[in-house]
């Protein structure tokens, strides 16, 4: 007590007036200094929270214009261990295993200029942490943020002994959560040991919740990459990422000359008929089956290459690439062949794989596929050589089913007379080069004349007239014919309405015009025919539109409806080339048919030949019974005219009676017709 | 300049020299002297509070500001112990200053302007402390080496290598402790 009464500074004697005024004085002053604490403490906790709300709003930001996780994560340990002081941050991603997802370190770090904290992250760089072990593990299992007071006295700690050898006390981590499910986990670790800080770890969750949207954003662009680079129905890669996989290949090639590429081009056999007979599902399941075993021949034909051959450097084998094009359309890339002949063996493969029927609606359906090689010697692009491999597919096409054609560069420049043929009657059209030949159709009996056939010339500038046979391929090819189509008819309907107008009694002569596949499947056909007859004036009753019997094959119910309604317009039909095809008898009473066309081929050898007279016999007979009538054509002989005749068969066309001849001459016809 | 520090120099004029000697220094300053912790103030009063406690206590300039600076280490101690709590000796202390003191500071003080220490390492255990302030407080600063020096039960050794006062365009301060 003594110590204390020494130490008290000398003063007034209590009680009096001095004493109180200091006592007050006193007073006061701790009542400021409790006023500058109350309003310290204020605004430490203001600029705490606006730190925080500058935080998120970082983490918000870089969310936001991040283009990819790495950088959101990354920008994120950044601006957290710059907010709290904290000198090491970290992100684990989860990856999955066969035992259940594990941790592991995403190598992005955020660490303090400090000698020695590199050594924590050398020591996590290899860790999996599984669910439940460690900081990221447990955060894993829990989905919650989790706070470690003092990493030395921490037993679910594997890296214990690193942390405390850098110096490292307490950590914290939370997950980043797309949902309810974690994808990362931050972890951050101080240097001194720290008690939980609650309203951390809740800025902490919202921003896992922030960086699980990138995470959502990022997982969203990978479907609509993956799906823009793939073809829906059999999940293979699409003409796009083909065609960039190709020209990788082509200059990986142009580094290593000594493996070769190739391209193989496969379109399957009678697709369209599959298609159109059994319905687009058959189809589609049949392309995805198709799909499903090339992609196995491919593969084991790939893991026997790679037993074969002993691989020359560490670089992985770049796996063959299948890609559907379209349709019915499949290419693949052999991105490694010592030879053409590896190429070939390979699409032998391929073929043999697709022998053996496919079961589809309860159904075995059998089809095989052309396909094209091409290799890499000297194509320049990506695109060169899948043009050469598809030329070549088509050069396999024209062989038959099931074949192989390796591309030559022949048919490179057959494909381009073709374009060069192609490019020749657009201008023929546009420039009015095709004219219109007839030739007569008569009755056997009295040889009268009763219609022509219009039949298609083309007077070629320099060259004369040519034929059809030698560019209605190509038009066919194109849509070319569908133009050339509607040319012919417009041109014999004028022409038939001109004779009329000019020739008294022509009106009784009638004008048969060929209708090309493509041109019947317009949707707009018939619409088409009703608007040439209007604008031309020629009377309906007096056209005869010719089909093949094919042409109606594909989707019988439209052909029938089809055929209907140019009947209903007064059109004749005719069925050209009759016998020749499938000549269904069931079919062919459905179909609303006015003539039929017996082909050049039973006249010519009706008298070597008893198969084709009795033939003839039938198609005459079944007319009849049908109240068709009945044209034979190819007629050279007086013997072809009676036979036919007595076989009953009442018109006929050609040599016999006349060549197909200019309109002038047809005139000529006509005027010696109705004057006789 | 923020408040708290004159309230320091209040507090330890007060304490040593009795009240009645920090009421000289403001008359002799001519200042009012109401100073809290929350506001600024010009550096000027400061400079003229120096002026006015040397006379009063018949001590230079420079000296006012080091016995100030280490006899506030024991106030700031009691106001702030975790700062003091955290480390164990006179260096760890003085590492911590710009990483953990000042940015604390800033919370507090927003708007501070705290100065930073290059601090270097000696070979021989000795650190070398870096600073650069256009209010030239080197004595205040040597003043708290040595007040965080008696704190730790330490004996402090400082040595001016280079001024301010002396046409130097920063201080460097040599810190010993044993």
């Amino acid at each position: 007590m003594s110590g204390a009464a020494q130490l008290a500074p000398p003063g007034p004697a209590p009680g009096t007036e001095v004493a109180r005024l200091l006592r007050r004085l006193e007073r006061e002053r701790q009542a400021r200094r409790e006023a500058e604490a109350i309003a310290e403490s204020g605004l430490r906790r203001l600029y705490e929270q606006q730190q925080r709300a500058q935080l998120l709003e970082g983490i918000a930001t870089a969310a936001n214009e991040s283009d990819s996780l790495r950088d959101a994560l990354q920008l994120a340990l950044t601006l957290i261990c710059q907010a709290t002081g904290w000198p090491v941050g970290h992100a684990c991603l989860v990856q999955p295993s066969a035992a259940g997802p594990l941790m592991r370190s995403s190598g992005l770090w955020h660490l303090a200029d400090r000698p020695g904290l590199a050594a924590f992250a050398d020591a996590t760089r290899h860790i999996a942490f599984p669910m439940g072990i460690g900081l990221p593990g447990r955060v894993l299992a829990s989905g919650r943020p989790l706070w470690i007071t003092d990493l030395l006295k921490e037993e679910n700690f594997p890296r214990r002994v690193e942390a405390g050898r850098c110096g490292l006390r307490a950590a914290y981590g939370f997950p980043v959560l797309v949902r309810s499910e974690t994808a990362a986990v931050l972890e951050f670790y101080n240097d001194r040991a720290a008690e939980p800080q609650p309203e951390l770890l809740q800025i902490m969750a919202q921003i896992g919740m922030q960086l699980g949207r990138v995470v959502e954003r990022e997982r969203a662009r990978e479907v609509l990459q993956h799906d823009a680079s793939h073809d829906a129905l059999t999940k293979l890669p699409n003409r796009a990422l083909f065609l960039d996989r190709l020209a990788q290949a082509i200059a990986a090639r142009r580094r290593d000359p000594g493996a070769d590429l190739a391209v193989l081009f496969i379109d399957l056999d009678c697709f369209k008929f599959v298609n159109d007979s059994l319905g687009h599902l058959v189809g589609d399941d049949l392309l995805i089956q198709v799909a499903a075993r090339l992609r196995a021949a491919l593969r084991s034909e790939d893991t026997l290459a790679r037993c074969a051959v002993p691989e020359r450097n560490t670089e992985p084998v770049s796996a063959d690439t299948l890609a559907r094009l379209g349709g019915d359309e499949f290419t693949i890339l052999l991105s490694r062949i010592r030879h053409p002949s590896d190429a070939v063996r390979i699409a032998n493969r391929l073929q043999e794989s697709l022998r053996a029927p496919f079961h589809i609606a309860g159904r075995d359906i059998y089809t095989s596929a052309s396909i094209g090689i091409a290799t890499g010697g000297g194509a320049a692009s990506a695109a060169d050589l899948l043009r050469d491999a598809d030329l070549a597919m088509y050069r396999a096409k024209t062989l038959g089913k099931a074949r192989c054609a390796l591309f030559d560069s022949a048919m490179h420049e057959a494909a381009a007379q073709r374009l060069e043929l192609e490019t020749d009657l657009r201008c023929a059209l546009a420039h009015d080069e095709f004219v219109l030949h007839y030739q007569p159709i008569v009755a056997l009996d009295s040889r009268t004349l009763i219609g022509f056939e219009a039949l298609l010339r083309w007077n070629k500038p320099g060259a004369g007239l040519v034929p059809p046979g030698a560019f209605i391929a190509v038009a066919e090819e194109s849509e070319l014919i569908v133009s050339i189509g509607t040319y012919v008819l417009r041109e014999a309907c004028r022409a038939g309405r001109r004779w009329r107008h000019d020739i008294a009694g022509a009106d009784a002569i009638s004008i048969s015009v060929n209708i090309s596949a493509r041109q019947f499947q317009q949707p707009n056909f018939v619409a088409c025919v009703r608007e040439v007859l209007e604008e031309t004036g020629f009377e309906p009753q007096r056209l005869r539109l010719e089909l093949t019997e094919s042409m109606t094959m594909g989707d019988a119910e439209r052909a029938v409806r089809v055929l209907a309604e140019l009947r209903t317009l007064g059109v004749q039909i005719s069925v050209d080339d009759f016998g020749t095809g499938f000549s269904s008898l069931s079919y062919l009473h459905r179909l609303p048919v006015d003539i039929l066309k017996i082909d050049r081929s039973f006249v010519s050898k009706m008298q070597s030949n008893e198969q084709s007279r009795h033939i003839i016999a039938t198609i005459v007979g079944l007319a009849h019974s049908l109240r068709m009538k009945v044209v034979a054509e190819g007629v050279e002989t007086e013997e072809q005219a009676t036979e036919l005749m007595a076989l009953g068969c009442a018109f006929g066309q050609g040599y016999l009676f006349s060549k197909p001849m200019p309109e002038a001459d047809a005139r000529a016809a006509i005027t010696a017709t109705v004057t006789r | 300049m923020k408040g708290v520090i004159f309230n320091l120099l209040e507090e330890v004029v007060s304490q040593h020299h009795g009240e009645a000697a920090w009421d000289e220094v403001l008359d002799r300053a001519e200042l009012a002297g109401s100073y809290t912790t929350l506001g600024n103030y010009p550096h000027t009063e400061l400079l003229k509070l120096v002026e006015s406690a040397a006379d009063v206590l018949g001590l230079p300039r420079a000296e006012v500001l080091r016995w100030s600076g280490r006899a506030a280490i024991p106030v700031l101690v009691r106001h702030f112990p975790a700062f003091f709590d955290a480390h164990r000796c006179t260096r760890d202390f003085l590492l911590s200053v710009n990483g953990i003191i000042h940015p604390e500071v800033m919370k507090l003080y927003p708007g501070s302007r705290c100065p930073h220490f290059d601090v270097r390492d000696e070979s021989d255990g000795a650190l070398l402390l870096g600073y650069a302030s256009p209010r030239r407080l080197c004595m205040l600063a040597h003043g708290f080496v040595e007040g965080a020096a008696d704190h730790y039960r330490q004996v402090p050794s400082v040595e001016h290598l280079a001024c301010m006062d002396r046409g130097a365009h920063a201080c460097l301060m040599r810190v010993a402790v044993s």
